[in-house]
């Protein structure tokens, strides 16, 4: 299964994918997790214990004068599968992790780490890892192609009105070339019984997922632990196994 | 007085910028919001309503698909891609909304 959230910040992307991340890996073997956000923090929601970790620049080389193809890539003999091996961090159930790292003044210094990051994404074979990808937060990266590796795109809207406004332009997603398997929506923070169907009818969105406002999420959020550690009999996590079962069943 | 609200996805930047601009106005300042995030909202946190927020945004890319010109000079840009928000806040969108650059 290859999976990426998307949504406006503060949405609860990070918190959702880190979740689906862990419970995916317990039912079904290695998984990769992503974070493509130049501030990073899919890591406390899976549960790692990175905050910061790059793809080192000896595992990237630049394209030579006259050579094709983006300006880094894996060097020479390195396969994505190995640079996951060696430079993934470990983390619970199973789950490697990987990022950007983090950006420091400058972007110039993560562009190494971003190019290696997308190479990894689009040669890794997809027998035998699930990826699960979290974006940075609102719609430019995502329609710049850092979501191609997901079949599904999984849109994370709270019942507000930016978050809304930002799913129904990310629902464009659909129509990107190639375009994923499927855009659908996951309601979270919802607290109100029409949440679901506002959300629906705002997004035009299918709501394959409806996770409750939970204050236990909050509390592992403002601890900075994994939700599946800190509160594993919760709504929200109950509401992303449920999430996880829908989308098995569908692929 | 000038000022820039930076800060993590979901932080609180939008509304913070939002409050910051209407009481400024209240108080009798002349204001310009201006929108540089590539997922512009401010409109809706001003109270500006998300159809309008879209009319501006789309305005924005026109720009972008090449189908108008650059404004030549500040007070032409937000004449141009601005809009009147409550209080007397004037909204400019003026994020290229599209952009290659990851993150």
């Amino acid at each position: 299964m290859r999976v990426a959230f998307v949504g406006k910040g503060g949405a609860g992307k990070s918190a959702i994918a880190g979740t689906f991340a862990r419970l995916l890996a317990r039912r079904d073997g290695p998984v990769l997790a992503v974070d493509s956000d130049p501030m990073p923090g899919l890591a406390f929601s899976v549960g790692v214990p990175v905050t910061d970790a790059p793809i080192p620049d000896e595992a990237v080389q630049e394209r030579a004068e006259g050579e094709e193809g983006p300006r880094f890539r894996l060097r020479e003999g390195l396969t994505a599968a190995e640079a996951v091996q060696r430079y993934a961090a470990a983390g619970p159930d199973g789950v490697r992790f990987l990022q950007f790292g983090k950006l420091r003044g400058s972007s110039g210094g993560l562009l190494r780490s971003q190019f290696a990051f997308r190479q990894i994404l689009s040669s890794l074979p997809e027998e035998g890892w699930n990826v699960v990808g979290d974006l940075p937060g609102g719609t430019r990266q995502a329609f710049f192609g850092w979501g191609g590796y997901a079949r599904t795109i999984l849109v994370v809207v709270e019942p507000t009105a930016k978050s809304l406004l930002s799913a129904r332009r990310l629902a464009r997603l659909a129509t990107v070339d190639p375009p994923p398997d499927a855009v659908v929506a996951v309601a979270n923070k919802v607290r109100e019984p029409g949440d679901v169907e506002l959300v629906a009818r705002r997004t035009g969105l299918e709501v394959v997922a409806s996770v409750p406002w939970d204050e236990a999420l909050a509390d592992a959020e403002r601890q900075g632990r994994a939700p599946i550690d800190a509160a594993p009999d919760s709504a929200s996590v109950a509401a992303v196994a449920s999430l996880l079962d829908r989308l098995g069943k569908v692929s | 007085m000038r000022v820039a609200v930076v800060g993590k996805g979901g932080s609180g930047k939008t509304t913070t910028s939002a409050v910051v601009a209407r009481t400024l106005a209240r108080h009798g300042h002349r204001v310009v919001a201006v929108d540089c995030d590539s997922n512009p909202t401010l409109g809706i946190s001003l109270g500006l309503g998300a159809d309008d927020t879209e009319r501006l945004v789309a305005r924005r890319e026109e720009l972008d698909e090449g189908e108008s010109e650059h404004a030549p000079s500040w007070d032409e840009l937000i004449d141009r891609f601005g809009s009147d928000a409550p209080d007397g806040v004037r909204l400019a969108v003026v994020t290229r909304i599209q952009n290659p650059e990851p993150g």
